[in-house]
């Protein structure tokens, strides 16, 4: 039996095009109306193929600036590709430090926003509302507007909705660097919990032990490309001999 | 069997209550943040229609009959065209909290904030209502003709949409359109028949509410809620193609720059 595609990626690339503004002051600005900021190119991913199949738990290694975080950007629609096709096969939501949520709403109008963002309908909501709240521990600041909530607060109510809402793929960057020590506990158990049984997971941590422990398999990327892909204990051994 | 796709696919998917829950937000940010709330959005129009009545009536003597009403109609469609179109120049970077974490259609963030601005149009238009048969003097009731006012609001929904679309993503790679439309909106005012005698419009610019599609649907509003009569047929087709070939344009605009958004932006 062929087991069923989450991610088919084909070919894909991406640079961007960062521009230098070296025209600081108003006469400079003046005297180079049309000599534009030069444009420097930075070949973020460099051309690469995959497939991640449904259920499949995807580990995704490197050391900082290889280009873990545009992938999965890619990957979930935020950014488009400049060669290449995805084809992605379900709801996506793309998970670090929190979810998408606006400064000039209240919590509970947050909460409902991204959960039918996510996909939910208005009563399965309602049904999980209480759960939302009371795990990003937000009970009595449910109708304040969160740009009065501190970074941490703002970081836990949006993984509470991520965990409680959920999609059918998930890329999730850094999650458990979110909160104080008793909630980084707290998401860990989560995870361990039955939150993405079932789900496809691409999982972004520099934390060894949670990709050991989760990922059926995993990615090693060294500069924007995808050195390799497969078997856990490869990518990581390979990860770690990059460090040195 | 169409339909009964359709209706299968609605009831699964949760995009409708999705665009309801955002215009609902989007109009309660809008009216419920201020002091004066909901209220501000009665007074503006007839502030309005005050200023203009006082420089073309009283002053410049222009002599059209039902003056206020004749404002009133005309400035609410300028203002549901003119906060549908300057109020979303930037929509893409205000709103991008809803798509820079998840695949959601980015039409649907335009589509729920045109249908806010649409509660506070039918709001204005049955003010409108309850002015022209309750106040305004020397003039017949309405009659089922008034009906035309929803393919004409269809009408200048999908304009103020595509104009939207057009604007927002050309936003994302040139932030000056926000300034060049503000002279543009300023511009098209002047040359849409809002305060003029329709006469003395069409004297002074020939065949231009063929041209200005917001004249089009302005001249057939007064036409069906004042007048009483069926709209210019004509006009509304041409209207009606003029926004459609615009939805088409902001569309392309949408799948070829506003996917840069997120990165742009």
């Amino acid at each position: 039996m062929t087991k069923a595609l989450a991610i088919q990626a084909k070919g894909i690339s991406k640079t961007f095009h960062i521009s230098e503004d070296s025209h600081n002051t108003v006469k400079h600005r003046l005297f180079n109306l049309f000599n534009p900021p030069r444009a420097k190119k930075v070949q973020a991913i460099k051309t690469m193929d995959f497939d991640v199949y449904k259920g499949e738990c995807i580990g995704l290694l490197g050391r900082n600036g290889c280009g873990k975080s545009t992938l999965i950007r890619l990957l979930a629609g935020v950014y488009p590709t400049d060669t290449g096709t995805i084809n992605i096969y379900g709801n996506t939501l793309l998970m670090n430090l929190g979810v998408g949520m606006s400064h000039q709403l209240t919590a509970r109008e947050n909460i409902y926003v991204s959960a039918s963002v996510l996909g939910l309908k208005i009563k399965e909501i309602d049904k999980i509302f209480d759960q939302i709240v009371d795990f990003a521990e937000i009970r009595e600041f449910v109708d304040t507007k969160i740009k009065y909530f501190s970074s941490g607060m703002v970081a836990r109510l949006g993984f509470s909705i991520a965990v409680n809402g959920g999609a059918d793929i998930m890329f999730l960057d850094e999650i458990f660097a979110v909160g104080d020590m008793k909630f980084q506990e707290k998401a860990i158990k989560v995870f361990e919990s039955s939150w993405i049984e079932g789900k496809t997971v691409i999982l972004v941590s520099h934390g060894m032990d949670v990709i050991k422990k989760y990922c059926n398999r995993s990615a090693f990327m060294k500069n924007g490309s995808l050195v390799y892909f497969g078997d856990t204990d490869k990518a990581i051994q390979m990860y770690i001999e990059d460090n040195h | 069997m169409i339909i009964g796709i359709l209706t299968d696919w609605f009831r699964r998917s949760n995009k409708s209550e999705r665009l309801w829950l955002l215009a609902k937000i989007e109009f309660k940010l809008r009216y419920y943040e201020n002091k004066l709330g909901l209220f501000w959005a009665l007074i503006k129009p007839i502030m309005d229609i005050a200023i203009y009545y006082v420089v073309f009536q009283t002053i410049m003597k222009q002599n059209v009959p039902a003056f206020a009403s004749y404002l009133f109609i005309g400035l609410i469609l300028w203002n549901f065209f003119v906060e549908s179109t300057t109020g979303t120049v930037q929509i893409l970077n205000t709103k991008k909290y809803l798509y820079e974490y998840s695949n959601m259609n980015k039409l649907e963030i335009y589509v729920s904030t045109l249908l806010s601005n649409t509660i506070g149009f039918f709001f204005n238009f049955i003010m409108f209502l309850l002015f022209y048969n309750l106040l305004e003097k020397d003039t017949t009731y309405s009659t089922i003709h008034t009906l035309w006012i929803l393919p004409l609001f269809i009408n200048l929904y999908i304009l103020s949409l595509a104009t939207s679309l057009i604007l927002s993503n050309i936003y994302v790679i040139a932030k000056d359109i926000t300034q060049i439309w503000t002279v543009f909106t300023s511009f098209l005012f002047f040359l849409s028949p809002i305060f003029y005698k329709l006469d003395t419009f069409k004297a002074a610019l020939p065949s231009f509410d063929y041209i200005n599609p917001l004249a089009g649907i302005i001249i057939n509003a007064r036409k069906a809620t004042m007048e009483g009569t069926y709209p210019d047929f004509k006009l509304f087709v041409f209207d009606f193609a003029y926004a459609i070939a615009l939805l088409m344009f902001g569309t392309f605009l949408l799948n070829k720059l506003g996917s840069k958004a997120a990165e742009k932006l």
